[in-house]
């Protein structure tokens, strides 16, 4: 009953080699960590045909679920049918393992839907494993990772040197023509309670401090974050009888484009519910604020998932809901989401005791804050490849998010593009106007962030266009073409159902009435009296009375083929009641495209640059580094006259030289506003020799 | 011959584009208009302007920054005294282009201000300023925003009081401000929908967010349309009143037009029928700027020339603010019930209603008896203000001026009172779409939640737009294109490259010769380096060429095509929201 070590198995590389011995392994792509980041980079590398070693503390801890027990949710749902768009493992496998699925937003229109499933921890974790252990190219090692072996840099990139593989804790090296770090919130980790403060990691584990330190020696900016958990309560110990019951959705949507239905029968699902906050949690709370270190520190903690104690110092004299979620069909543990805290474990014991329905609950481990260094995600360009090392990639809370689902977002777009640059080929990036996976990592690469950054639909321009059910046909054939880590099978599916929605549209717009027999067929509808002309059919669907169905009893012949197949017809609705809007955004994201298209040199030195700008805008683009002039445009307190100089500066360059030659800065270390740099140190060639 | 001009171009190009990427020149220009005057203000902005002050004054250290000095200004080449003036010097960024500044009053004669501009001419860094050059570097260096650049210009161009005014108050700001609420409301209403969408599930973002969202969309509304239903006050305060003299022929329309711009600008003769085209003419009334038309005599016209005048003057009346009906008083005076039915022949039949005054001509030729019952019958509430004239020996004219003005008050309305007005179609057409936008908003409302945001986030790009906030090239470029120096000069120097223009400005490569320069402007030629650009590979013209070409078609398309920076909606807008 052990759970299996080093299964690499479908095509073990004959060159392998145990961990230990002398000669050292060779692999394309090293991820180190095996968190959500980390599986979803490995996998998508090995997917692309990279021999890929992933190295993981335990393997028993692959897709591992830390904190909360669920998926999902409005923009991060979008996150995972984005991931699943190529071929990505998390939605697939939360199919596979979810207790209450849920659709939020339902009201709000399909484009803000948010796919939501409560998930069972263990099921999820050894759903990962299974998948991961199976996956052909894929090895697994157990054990540390010591620190980075580097070399001289490439010439025609930027960067002061290249990683060449990885040091293991063992002693062993293994070559890697590109490495990922995955490693959450391992720099520097620190676990409160209380005004009790220890390293986070297992106790007495030391083995990261070398990789630390070596990132600190390259000169890599880094922040401080803050997050927490709640206590969880033993689930016996609560009486649900009084609280309010959320239902999951009688018909649960799948996450996956490529699941017809979820694992789990829709009566078998489990409830979560809903109780409140009240004065006397506020009451226990102030009075004890000395007790609380966590809270007191000004690190930046998430403003969108706060910790009850901030809620209640921001929002006093408020009540705040609680929700409390199911961990697993057979765990007897509850997770009271919105709770989180970092009272002494006694307090924390008195706070949930006086809430409705916790009168009697037993806490069964007590609430923690995590703080953490994050590395300056502006030290990345759009593939998630470091500038200061060349091929070697950071996805995942490292890079100041939050959330499994922008972990898996970021893994996916970095392993694939590990992979993509071990084969040499041109990185595979995705624009603000292709995904939300675009605007996750213009975000971190451009603004950096300062505090957790969470994904919502509203950081989203094209929102209307980036919905969850079109993520198949904006990215599985850019991802099957460009990358080669997504399937045929899948490829052809979604090839298929694209080309049958282009074709309803057709139909839909070839079918005309009068509008007084419209009026007369369906008379939910008010049609504008002043139109005399034939109305189409699929101007009628744009009405929210009106679906496929309804369309299809009219016109039998013509559409009920299409409406017969369910999930063309909910698409074809959506297609329809967005495609005005989408069709008048074609401009703007053209605009966007064409900005995007204009790309700012890597080293550009702002401060010497004969462009009229002020002194405030020049450090404002130098500690962006904002890779094309679209990116510019959406550092905050850019100027648009900043802009338009910039562009001009730009513009003249290329038509001046045919390329941008502009002052380079050399050897300079980030400059940065909400981050500290650790390691003033200038990178010097003895630190290289020494990481050989 | 042609090798040698070929490569002077080229040298001469390969100046200019070094003088872009170099992107500060120092630049200067006469700034108080052109001609003999007393004085002249004599500019400069650019890194440069220190040294150029220094080289003048031939003194090392600067005046005060912003006090006035007397200082002798010489040539710095020969140093032979030019002028004694006044010098101002504003060090950048507190000056009106945001850059080091120096301003020189020098008396105004040709010689004097010729002198200065060639010895700064000379100078290293200097060039002329083109059109519209100082106010794109304060915009650009973030001393204006669009209105305001606008307002500035309109002030420049500012013929009567009440226009002064109205530019004056733009150029404050006061437009950009009031766009710039609208903006900030709009935000607020976007951040609330939008922490709506995104928390309402799992915090407690209340339903009410949504009814608030909803109040401030209707308010904008109202203020919105109540803002471009002001009769284009501003827009016509701007550009001019249509004032259209009509009536029967023979009524003495045309000596009306004399009598009023006093000077025999229309043929006048007994025969019905002289006017058979439209004559138009601008004048000051109260302040108020007034485009003044006459009109052909309206009746059923054999004579086909008389047909096309007469229609014309139809056409001219629908476009009218303000219809001037001159009727016969000699003819009326038996019957003065006909009046009102004399009048309708006139007015134009279409609506809307527009404001008019009743003039009674040949009030000469009247009875005493007859005029008290003319008078009598326009003093009822059926027939608009009235009154009795005659063009012959100019009586009535006061009480005509001062009905006039009245009128013209009430169209363009007070610039000092109330809401600023809006003075450009521009902007007349991105509220109009702003407006149309939060139309839809109520209807996406009702459905999809998603698409009634996606409204509100239009309806701010509208608004983001006039006052450029969002910075986008073709608006820059049609803004900066009217500016001050004004289009006809823009215009006819970009011509240049055809040739025209090569002899008056001699060789490319050469800065023009005091001669040249003068004959240059003399036909309107933007003063300065010759705006020459060769042809592209397209065999187009590029560069200001082609804005040239873009001009002459008329400035509503927009030039360029590249490099739109587009409006964009920062995702950031919970923020505010959730403090």
């Amino acid at each position: 009953m052990s759970p299996p070590r080093l299964l690499s198995l479908r095509l073990p590389p004959p060159w392998s080699r145990r961990a230990g011995s002398d000669a050292a392994a060779r692999y394309d792509v090293v991820v180190i960590g095996g968190g959500h980041a980390g599986t979803e980079a490995a996998a998508a590398a090995a997917r692309g045909g990279a021999r890929t070693l992933l190295v993981t503390h335990k393997i028993d801890t692959i897709g591992q679920m830390s904190c909360n027990p669920s998926f999902g949710g409005i923009g991060k749902g979008h996150l995972m049918r984005e991931v699943d768009a190529l071929d990505g493992l998390c939605a697939r496998l939360c199919d596979r393992s979810g207790v209450h699925y849920k659709m939020l937003n339902r009201r709000k229109g399909p484009a803000v839907w948010g796919l939501r499933a409560q998930v069972d921890r263990k099921l999820y974790k050894e759903n990962m494993q299974k998948e991961i252990l199976n996956t052909p190219f894929l090895t697994v090692h157990e054990g540390s990772v010591e620190d980075l072996l580097l070399k001289e840099p490439e010439s025609e990139h930027p960067g002061k040197c290249q990683v060449s593989g990885v040091l293991l804790g063992d002693g062993s090296k293994v070559h890697a023509g590109s490495v990922i770090l995955t490693t959450g919130t391992f720099l520097r980790g620190m676990v409160l309670i209380g005004l009790e403060k220890h390293p986070a990691g297992r106790l007495g584990d030391q083995s990261s401090t070398g990789l630390a330190q070596t990132l600190e020696k390259l000169g890599f900016a880094v922040g401080r974050l803050k997050t927490g958990t709640p206590p969880r309560l033993a689930k016996d110990t609560i009486d649900f009888s009084i609280l309010a019951r959320q239902w999951a959705d009688s018909h649960p949507v799948p996450f996956s484009f490529l699941s017809e239905t979820v694992w789990i029968k829709p009566e078998d699902q489990l409830s979560c519910y809903l109780t409140y906050t009240n004065p006397k949690v506020e009451k226990i709370i102030h009075d004890n604020l000395y007790l609380n270190n966590h809270v007191k520190e000004t690190t930046k903690g998430p403003r969108y998932c706060p910790s009850l104690e901030s809620k209640v110092l921001r929002f006093p004299n408020r009540i705040h809901q609680l929700w409390l979620e199911p961990e697993g069909l057979d765990s007897n543990i509850i997770y009271p989401q919105g709770m989180s805290m970092t009272l002494p474990p006694e307090l924390q014991e008195q706070v949930i005791t006086c809430i409705q329905g916790l009168e009697k609950a037993k806490m069964v481990q007590p609430g923690y804050g995590v703080q953490y260094d994050f590395l300056d995600p502006r030290q990345l360009t759009a593939s998630l490849e470091s500038r200061l090392v060349q091929r070697l990639f950071f996805a995942g809370q490292i890079n100041g998010t939050t959330g499994y689902e922008e972990a898996a977002a970021q893994g996916i777009i970095a392993g694939i593009n590990a992979c993509l640059r071990v084969c040499g080929k041109p990185p595979f990036t995705i624009s603000r106007t292709e995904g939300y996976i675009g605007v996750l990592i213009d975000d971190l690469t451009t603004l950096g962030t300062s505090e957790p950054y969470r994904m919502f639909t509203s950081r989203v321009e094209f929102r209307a266009f980036l919905r969850p059910d079109n993520a198949d046909s904006r990215l599985t054939p850019r991802g099957f073409e460009e990358t080669g880590c997504v399937s045929r099978q899948r490829y052809e599916r979604t090839s298929q159902i694209k080309a049958a929605i282009e074709e309803g549209v057709a139909v839909l717009k070839s079918l005309q009435l009068p509008p007084s027999k419209w009026s007369s067929l369906i008379p939910e509808i008010v049609i504008s009296s002043s139109r005399s002309s034939p109305v189409r059919a699929f101007d009628i669907l744009q009405y929210p009375e009106v679906n496929m169905e309804l369309l299809a009893r009219i016109f039998p012949e013509s559409l009920g083929k299409l409406a017969e197949w369910r999930e063309l017809a909910e698409r074809l609705k959506i297609e329809v009641v967005y495609k005005l809007c989408t069709s008048n955004q074609q401009q703007e994201m053209e605009e966007v495209r064409r900005d995007e298209a204009l790309r700012l040199p890597e080293n550009l030195d702002y401060f010497t640059i004969n462009a009229s700008l002020s002194q405030e805008m020049r450090e404002k683009l130098d500690s962006n580094r904002p890779q094309t002039i679209g990116a510019v445009s959406r550092i905050p307190g850019i100027t648009p006259a900043a802009i338009l100089n910039l562009l001009r500066f730009v513009k003249t360059n290329r038509q001046r030289t045919g390329g941008i030659k502009v002052p380079f800065r050399t050897g300079r270390s980030l400059p940065e506003r909400n981050t500290d740099v650790l390691g003033k140190s200038e990178f010097q060639s003895s630190n290289l020799s020494r990481a050989f | 011959m042609r090798a040698g001009s070929c490569g002077s171009l080229l040298r001469w190009l390969a100046k200019r584009s070094y003088g872009c990427a170099q992107q500060r020149d120092t630049v200067f220009a006469v700034s108080s208009g052109h001609g003999k005057c007393g004085v002249a203000v004599i500019r400069t902005s650019g890194p440069a302007s220190a040294t150029a002050l220094r080289r003048l004054t031939g003194r090392d250290e600067l005046p005060r920054p912003r006090a006035v000095a007397l200082r002798r200004i010489r040539d710095p080449g020969s140093a032979e005294p030019l002028d004694r003036g006044l010098v101002v010097w504003f060090p950048g960024p507190h000056s009106f282009t945001g850059e080091d500044c120096a301003e020189l009053h020098v008396h105004g004669g040709p010689a004097v201000v010729s002198g200065v501009l060639q010895a700064l001419g000379r100078l290293p860094g200097l060039r002329p300023a083109e059109p519209g050059e100082f106010t794109k570097r304060a915009f650009q260096n973030g001393k204006l925003d669009l209105t305001e650049a606008e307002g500035l210009g309109d002030l420049i161009h500012a013929e009567t009081e009440a226009q002064r005014r109205q530019a004056l108050r733009q150029m404050e700001g006061e437009l950009g401000q009031l766009y710039q609420r609208w903006s900030q409301e709009l935000t607020q209403a976007l951040a609330y929908i939008e922490a709506f969408i995104d928390f309402s599930e799992d915090d407690n973002v209340e339903e009410d967010v949504l009814t608030r969202v909803d109040t401030a969309v209707a308010q904008l509304d109202r203020e919105l349309r109540g803002h471009l239903q002001d009769g284009r006050r501003g827009e016509r305060l701007r550009g001019g009143v249509h004032v259209v003299i009509a009536g029967p022929p023979n009524a003495g329309k045309s000596s009306l037009l004399n009598l009023l711009c006093q000077r025999p600008a229309a043929i006048v003769s007994p025969v019905p029928g002289t006017t058979r085209d439209v004559v138009e003419t601008t004048l000051n009334v109260g302040g108020y700027p007034v485009v003044l038309s006459d009109t052909a005599g309206l009746r059923d016209a054999r004579d086909p020339v008389e047909q096309e005048g007469v229609s014309r003057a139809r056409d001219r009346l629908q476009q009218a603010d303000l219809v001037l009906a001159v009727l016969d008083a000699a003819e009326l005076a038996p019957q003065p019930g006909r009046l009102a039915g004399a009048l309708q022949a006139v007015l134009p039949p279409s609506p809307p209603p527009r404001p008019c005054l009743l003039v009674l001509n040949k009030a000469d030729l009247l009875a005493e008896q007859s005029r008290g019952a003319l008078q009598q019958a326009c003093a009822g509430d059926t027939l608009p203000p009235a009154c009795l004239l005659s063009c012959m020996t100019r009586e009535g004219t006061a009480t005509l001026l001062r009905l006039l003005g009245g009128q013209l008050q009430h169209i363009c309305g007070d610039p000092l009172v109330g809401s600023p007005s809006l003075t450009q179609t521009r902007h007349r057409l991105h509220l109009t779409s702003c407006l149309d936008a939060l139309g839809r908003y109520h209807r996406g409302r009702a459905g999809d939640l998603v698409l009634a945001a996606e409204e509100l986030r239009l309806a701010r790009r509208h608004l983001g737009r006039i006052t450029g906030q969002v910075g986008a090239e073709d608006i820059l470029d049609i803004v900066f294109r009217d500016f001050c120096i004004g289009k006809k000069a823009v215009f006819k120097g970009t011509r240049s490259t055809t040739g025209l223009g090569w002899s008056l400005l001699g060789a490319p490569g050469e800065e023009p010769s005091l001669p040249q320069y003068r004959a240059a402007q003399s036909i309107g030629v933007t003063v300065g380096r010759p705006r020459v650009q060769p042809l592209g590979p397209s065999g187009k013209a590029e560069g200001p060429a082609r804005e040239a070409q873009v001009h002459g078609m008329y400035m509503g398309m927009s030039g360029g095509g590249e490099g739109h920076l587009c409006s964009r909606v920062w995702t950031r807008l919970v923020n505010p929201v959730l403090g």
